[in-house]
């Protein structure tokens, strides 16, 4: 803790600091106590201000609202305040051009999927793509690639690839999230000639990354085969 | 060189002119990591909760209410929450982007963040206004100096256009708490309301302000804390 920090009070809660200072000052300030006093205590004052700004919305504004948010599934109340930073921090890292290439590959994988058993109940991969949290990782194999769609606050999973192997006869692939101390668990899917697109229901796991094994039919609580795919998030 | 003075009479808070923001931060950080905060007083009816009383206990006051209830999955209390929030959501929202149609899209933004995060707000920590508040101008700062955002700006400012602030429609409480936080800006000396109104209002980095008003990036940071300790001893005493 520098001295200089205790002077970014009140351009923190103005948010007039950089990216970088801000992230610096968020890491300081909920531990020092002199400095979350002052944050406090200048964010009312700064809503005074806004509150002298007030303006009337337009009509329609709540009628969207009201409409987006029927469809938009809530934080849930237990994750601690460390793990809403986690998640920032890794909805940060999506860049555009991935999602897009990501979206468009799930519309390929889909349309070829859709003719053979997606015609009903069609997991949504593009919706999952399109949560505020939505994760995209890219697994790195030796037979290719398959991309991971992760929104923690969905809760779901989507494993999108177009040339998996077959796993084999009483075989399934299974995902895994890796954690700080191993791997947990994520679900398990079976390509259909080598195409999946598939959403899984997951457990709020605090993962850095991704691993995915060939498992006994039944799947397995610790991985058993080889990591075949893998990449951090 | 003073670039901007940010007028503090009755209306004047809507003709910002000052001038761009040169900052290039096209990475917008989640608002979801806006830090809890404690609260001065449980809850501020004078800000956005038009109907609270003064002297209300949070239990009482009716925006926090909406707020607990939006936050155990309540579709009509945050369409309540939304009516005693959304003119000053919005309008700190269009001060900062001073885009009306952009801020309408920023706004709806934030009030979905707002439903998201709403099982989350711990009525310990601070009012449901400045809750609001805090991650409404999080996010019109962070889009106005993305790029596209700032070169919008620049076209709006190189064609003279004033955003149609002062609706006639806003309420008479509205235009009092202008008044109230105008007079409180009054009383600061000239480089802390400068410095205040910039960052806040202009959505400027205090190290932009600094540029701005050609003094140091340190006395631009002193002055911000301040006139923000200033503003929140006048706005007491006017309010109590």
């Amino acid at each position: 803790m520098t001295n200089d920090q205790h002077h970014l009070s009140g351009a923190y809660a103005l948010d007039a600091l950089t990216p970088e200072e801000r992230r610096a000052y968020e890491a300081h300030y909920p531990t020092c106590e002199l400095c979350l006093a002052e944050v406090n205590d200048y964010r009312e004052t700064a809503a005074e201000l806004a509150g002298a700004a007030a303006a009337t919305p337009p009509p329609q504004l709540k009628t969207n609202v009201m409409a987006e948010i029927a469809t938009t599934r809530q934080l849930l109340p237990t994750l601690a305040e460390p793990e809403v930073a986690n998640l920032a921090k890794r909805r940060s890292r999506i860049r555009p051009a991935l999602v897009m290439a990501v979206a468009a590959a799930v519309v390929a994988v889909l349309g070829t999927v859709a003719g053979l058993r997606l015609g009903q109940n069609q997991p949504s991969v593009d919706t999952l793509l399109a949560a505020p949290d939505a994760v995209v990782t890219n697994l790195e194999g030796d037979a290719g690639a398959v991309t991971i769609v992760w929104s923690p606050s969905s809760q779901q999973v989507a494993v999108v690839a177009n040339n998996l192997p077959d796993p084999g006869p009483n075989q399934t692939y299974e995902l895994w999230f890796v954690v700080g101390d191993g791997v947990v668990p994520a679900g398990l899917f079976i390509p259909e000639s080598g195409t999946i697109a598939q959403v899984l229901e997951v457990t709020d796991v605090d993962a850095v990354g991704w691993g995915i094994t060939i498992e006994p039919a039944e799947g397995s609580d610790q991985p058993t085969g080889d990591i075949l795919y893998r990449g951090s998030i | 060189m003073i670039a901007a003075v940010v007028p503090i009479t009755l209306g004047g808070l809507g003709s910002n002119t000052a001038a761009q923001s040169s900052a290039n931060h096209p990475k917008r950080d989640s608002i979801a990591n806006v830090k809890p905060f404690r609260s001065r007083k449980p809850a501020a009816p004078n800000v956005a909760g038009r109907s609270g009383q003064p002297g209300a206990t949070p239990d009482q006051d009716p925006v926090a209410d909406s707020l607990r209830r939006a936050g155990n999955g309540d579709h009509e209390a945050f369409g309540r929450f939304y009516d005693q929030t959304a003119a000053v959501v919005y309008g700190i929202v269009l001060k900062v982007i001073r885009n009306p149609s952009l801020a309408e899209e920023v706004t709806q933004e934030v009030f979905v963040e707002l439903w998201r995060l709403a099982p989350r707000y711990d009525p310990t920590l601070g009012s449901p206004q400045a809750w609001s508040a805090t991650i409404a101008h999080r996010r019109a700062v962070d889009r106005v100096r993305s790029e596209q955002a700032a070169r919008t700006r620049e076209e709006r400012d190189a064609q003279h256009q004033a955003v149609p602030h002062d609706n006639v429609t806003e309420e008479v409480v509205i235009r009092l708490d202008h008044e109230r936080v105008a007079s409180a800006l009054g009383q600061l000396t000239e480089i802390q309301r400068e410095a205040v109104t910039l960052a806040y209002y202009g959505g400027h980095t205090y190290r932009h302000v600094a540029k701005l008003l050609d003094v140091s990036e340190g006395t631009v940071k002193t002055r911000i804390r301040d006139g923000l300790v200033r503003l929140r001893d006048l706005m007491e005493v006017n309010y109590d």
